[in-house]
C-alpha cells in the first residue's frame, strides 16, 4: 500500500451502541473513514448517500436482519461486505457467505484482525498485469478488471474476481481450498473453507452456462477447485 | 478393566432371566398338580361311593332274586319228598330246583331210612359236582340250628346265605332246612355274570377319573397361562421401563389383582417419566442459561476488547502518553479482557457440545503441516519435538484439530515443561497422535479427572492461566469426530495424551460440501 491510496471509507452497520461505538474508534485509528448505521434501514440508506468502500455488517440486526441487508446490496452493488457474526461454526456464516458476503469476523473481534480482513478485501480490487485471458465464451481483462461472458460486462465482486484471477493464472492446475484461502482471503492458516465454497458456488453462478453442471470451475475431489478452458 | 463390570452385568442378568423362567414354570407346575390333586380326589371318592353302592344295590337284588327262588322251590320240591327219601328221588328234587343248574345248582341232604345221611345233588357230572364240602361250616352249623321260639320267631329254622369266592369267581351259597324234619337244602349261584357287569363299572369310573385327570391339567394349564401372561406382560414391562423407554404403559383390563398391579406399574411409570422429564427439563433450562449468558457476555465483550486494544496501542507507542501510575492498570484490564474472551469463548464452545449442534467442517489435510503450523501460529517451535512424516493425510475439521492440538501441546508445556514430543503414527484407519512432555506426570488420583470441566489439582496448585475447560473441548472435539483421546503416564517419566482420530470420518456429520459427483469428469 503506497501512502497516496486514498483512505478507504467503511460503512459500519451495527445495532449495540457500545460496540459500535468501540470498532469506530478502532477502526479509525487503524486508519479508516467510518460511517455507521444503527439499522439495516438506515445502513442501505448511508450506502446510496455515501457509497463506501466496504460494508462491515452485524447479523443481528432489528428489522431487517444482516443476511437482508446483504442480499439487497448485492442486487444492485459488488462492493465487499464483511459480516460481523456471534458463532463461527454454526448455520449463519454458511446463509451470510450465500447471501453474498465476501468474508465474516467472529465477535468478540479484535479490532487489529478487522482491519486485517478488511485491507486483505480491499486489495483483491487492485489491478495486478495486463493482459487478458479467454476460457470459452468468458474473458477476463486484466487490465481492465472486468470479465466478459458472450461480450456481456460480468458484475463481480472484488473477492469473486479475485477468485476467478487466480484461477486463471493457472488454467488447468488444481487449487486446494487452503491455497485459495491465502492467495484470495489472505487467511494465513486456518481460514474456513466454506469461504471458498460459497464463492465458487457464486461465482459459478454468474459465468457457467449451467451452473449446476459447471464446465470452466471444475471441482478435483479431494483437492480443491480448477479452471478449464472448456472442449 | 472397563469390560468387568459390563461382563458381571451381563452375567447377572442371564442368571435372572434363567431364574424367572424357572420360577414361572414352577408356578404352572404347581397349578397343574393342585388341580389334578382336587380332580384326583373328587373323581376317586365320588366313583368309589358309585361303585360300593352299586354293587350292593346289584348283589343284593341278585342273591335276594336267587334266594327267593330257592325257597320257594325247596317248599314245593323238597317239602313234597317222603322222610327217608333216596338219593335218586332227592337228586331229581335237587335237579327239577335248580332248573337243571340253569339257575344254581342245589344240594339236598336227608336222613335215610336207616338213619344214614342221603344226598342228592343237581350237578350233572362229577366235576360240577356241588357236594356239602362246598358250603362253609359256619353255614351248614347256622342252617341246621333249631331255633327257640318265640313271638318274633315263628319258625324253628331260617334259611341262611353267605357269599364266597372260589378262585376268582364269586359265588353264593344259601342252605335252608324243610320245617317240620324235611331234608335239608343248600344252594350255589355264580356271582360272575354281577361281578362282570360291576367290573365294566369299575372300568368305566376308572376311565371316567382319568379324563378328569387329563381336564383338570388341562384346566391348570388354561388357569397358569390366564395368571401367567400378565405376569410375563409385566416382565416385560418392567424391563422396558428399566431399558430407559419411560413411556412404557400396560393395557389395564377387569378389575382383578393382576389389573391392580398393572395400574400400579403404570402409576409408577407415569410419575417416572415425570420426575426425568422434569430433571432433563431443568438441566436443560441451566444449559441454556449458561449459553444465553455467555452469549450476552459476549456483546459487552466485543465492545471491551475493541477498546483496550485502542489502550493497549497506546501503551505501545512510545509516546509515553499515558500516566506510568495507570499503566500497570491499563495492562491488568488488557491482559484479563484476553482471559475473559477465552473463557467465554470455550463456555460458548462447550455449550455448543452440550446441545449437540457442533458442526464438522471436514477438509483433506497434511497432518505434519497442520501440527507444524499449530506449533508455529503460537510461536511453540523451540519447545516441541515434532516426530512425524510429512505426506499422511486426514480428512478432519482443520480447525477443530488445531484445537486439540492446541490445548494438548499447551497442557503438556505448561505443566511438563519443555521439550514436549509429538509423535504421528498411522494405525490402520486411525491416526494416532501422541503428545508427551517430560515432567513428572500426572498423579493416579488426578488421571481420570483431567478431562473433567473446571477440574483442579488440588487447591493448593497456582491458578492455571487456563480456562479450566481447555482439555474438555479437546476431547469433545476428538468424539465429534468419532475419536478419542486418553491420558496415561510414560513409563519413561511425563504424561503422555494420545489422540486417536479415523482418517476418514463419516461426510454424515458435515453439510455443504461440494457434490463429489461433478469432479469425476476432469
Amino acid at each position: 500500500m503506497g501512502q497516496n491510496v486514498p483512505v478507504p471509507s467503511l460503512l459500519l452497520i451495527e445495532d449495540d451502541d457500545a460496540i459500535r461505538t468501540a470498532l469506530e474508534l478502532s477502526l479509525t485509528r487503524q486508519g479508516h473513514r467510518v460511517a455507521t448505521a444503527a439499522s439495516g434501514e438506515d445502513g442501505l440508506k448511508l450506502l446510496r448517500e455515501q457509497r463506501p468502500d466496504l460494508i462491515v455488517l452485524d447479523v443481528m440486526l432489528p428489522g431487517i436482519d444482516g443476511f437482508e441487508v446483504c442480499r439487497r446490496i448485492r442486487r444492485t452493488d459488488q462492493l465487499p461486505i464483511i459480516l460481523l457474526t456471534a458463532r463461527n461454526d454454526d448455520i449463519d456464516v454458511v446463509v451470510g457467505l450465500e447471501s453474498g458476503a465476501d468474508d465474516y469476523v467472529v465477535k468478540p473481534v479484535q479490532g487489529r484482525v478487522l482491519d486485517a480482513r478488511i485491507r486483505a478485501v480491499l486489495r483483491r480490487g487492485e489491478r495486478e498485469a495486463n493482459d487478458a485471458a479467454t476460457f470459452g465464451s468468458l474473458v477476463i481483462d486484466r487490465a481492465a478488471m472486468t470479465v466478459t461472458k458472450n461480450g456481456d460486462d460480468l458484475q463481480l465482486t472484488p473477492t469473486e474476481l479475485r477468485l476467478l484471477l487466480e484461477l486463471s493464472r493457472r488454467p488447468g492446475q488444481a487449487l486446494s481450498r487452503q491455497q485459495l484461502l491465502r492467495l484470495v482471503w489472505e487467511h494465513d492458516y486456518l481460514g474456513d473453507s466454506r469461504l471458498v465454497d460459497a464463492c465458487v458456488q457464486r461465482l459459478r453462478a454468474k459465468v457457467e452456462d449451467v451452473p449446476s453442471s459447471p464446465t470452466l470451475i471444475r471441482t478435483v475431489r479431494g483437492v480443491g477447485y480448477r479452471l478449464d478452458t472448456p472442449q | 478393566m472397563s469390560d468387568r463390570p459390563r461382563g458381571f452385568g451381563g452375567w447377572s442378568a442371564a442368571r435372572r432371566a434363567v431364574s424367572s423362567g424357572l420360577r414361572f414354570t414352577s408356578l404352572r407346575l404347581r397349578l397343574v398338580v393342585v388341580f389334578g390333586l382336587v380332580a384326583l380326589t373328587a373323581a376317586v371318592s365320588a366313583s368309589g361311593i358309585a361303585y360300593w353302592l352299586n354293587r350292593e344295590a346289584v348283589l343284593t337284588r341278585a342273591q335276594d332274586a336267587a334266594l327267593d327262588d330257592f325257597e320257594r322251590e325247596m317248599q314245593s320240591h323238597a317239602g313234597t319228598l317222603p322222610v327217608h327219601p333216596t338219593e335218586g328221588q332227592l337228586a331229581y328234587a335237587a335237579r327239577q330246583m335248580g332248573d337243571d343248574g340253569e339257575r344254581f345248582s342245589v344240594l339236598l341232604i336227608a336222613e335215610g331210612k336207616n338213619g344214614e345221611t342221603v344226598q342228592g345233588s343237581s350237578g350233572k357230572s362229577a366235576l360240577d359236582d356241588f357236594t356239602l364240602r362246598d358250603v362253609p361250616e359256619s353255614l351248614r352249623k347256622a342252617v341246621t340250628k333249631k331255633q327257640e321260639l318265640s313271638s318274633g320267631n315263628k319258625n324253628e329254622y331260617h334259611l341262611y346265605w353267605q357269599r364266597v369266592i372260589d378262585g376268582d369267581t364269586p359265588y353264593l351259597v344259601g342252605g335252608a332246612k324243610v320245617i317240620g324234619g324235611g331234608p335239608t337244602g343248600y344252594m350255589l349261584k355264580s356271582l360272575e355274570p354281577e361281578a362282570k357287569d360291576l367290573n365294566s363299572l369299575a372300568w368305566s369310573l376308572g376311565i371316567a377319573t382319568g379324563l378328569a385327570l387329563i381336564g383338570s391339567a388341562l384346566l391348570a394349564q388354561a388357569a397358569a397361562t390366564t395368571v401367567l401372561k400378565p405376569v410375563q406382560r409385566l416382565g416385560v414391562a418392567a424391563r422396558r421401563l428399566g431399558e430407559g423407554k419411560l413411556d412404557t404403559r400396560l393395557r389395564v383390563s377387569g378389575t382383578d389383582e393382576l389389573a391392580d398391579l398393572s395400574r400400579t406399574f403404570n402409576r409408577a411409570a407415569e410419575s417416572l417419566e415425570k420426575q426425568v422429564a422434569d430433571m432433563s427439563a431443568r438441566d436443560e433450562a441451566s444449559r441454556r442459561f449458561v449459553a444465553d449468558m455467555s452469549h450476552e457476555l459476549r456483546t459487552p465483550l466485543t465492545a471491551i476488547t475493541a477498546v483496550t486494544e485502542v489502550l493497549e496501542e497506546e501503551l505501545d507507542a512510545e509516546t509515553g502518553s499515558v500516566d506510568p501510575m495507570i499503566e500497570p492498570a491499563v495492562r491488568l484490564v488488557v491482559s484479563e479482557t484476553r482471559r475473559l474472551n477465552d473463557l467465554v469463548e470455550n463456555l460458548m464452545e462447550v455449550t455448543r457440545f452440550d446441545a449437540g449442534t457442533a458442526r464438522l467442517v471436514l477438509d483433506d489435510v497434511d497432518i505434519a503441516d497442520q501440527i507444524t503450523a499449530c506449533i508455529d501460529a503460537r510461536a511453540w517451535l523451540d519447545a516441541v519435538d515434532l516426530d512425524a512424516e510429512r505426506g499422511i493425510m486426514a480428512r478432519v475439521d482443520p480447525r477443530r484439530l488445531d484445537v486439540i492440538l492446541a490445548n494438548l501441546i499447551g497442557n503438556a508445556l505448561k505443566h511438563g515443561g519443555s521439550p514436549v514430543t509429538v509423535s504421528v503414527r498411522e494405525d490402520a484407519d486411525d491416526l494416532l497422535i501422541e503428545v508427551q512432555d517430560n515432567g513428572p506426570g500426572i498423579p493416579e488420583d488426578v488421571l481420570p479427572h483431567v478431562f473433567d470441566r473446571f477440574y483442579k489439582a488440588s487447591a493448593s496448585r497456582p491458578r492455571s492461566e487456563g480456562s479450566g475447560l481447555g482439555l474438555s473441548i479437546a476431547l469433545e472435539n476428538a468424539h465429534i469426530h468419532g475419536g478419542e483421546i486418553t491420558a496415561a503416564n510414560s513409563p519413561k517419566g511425563g504424561a503422555v495424551f494420545a489422540l486417536r482420530l479415523p482418517r476418514h470420518t463419516s461426510p454424515l456429520a458435515t453439510e455443504d460440501q461440494p457434490k463429489a459427483t461433478e469432479g469425476s469428469g476432469g
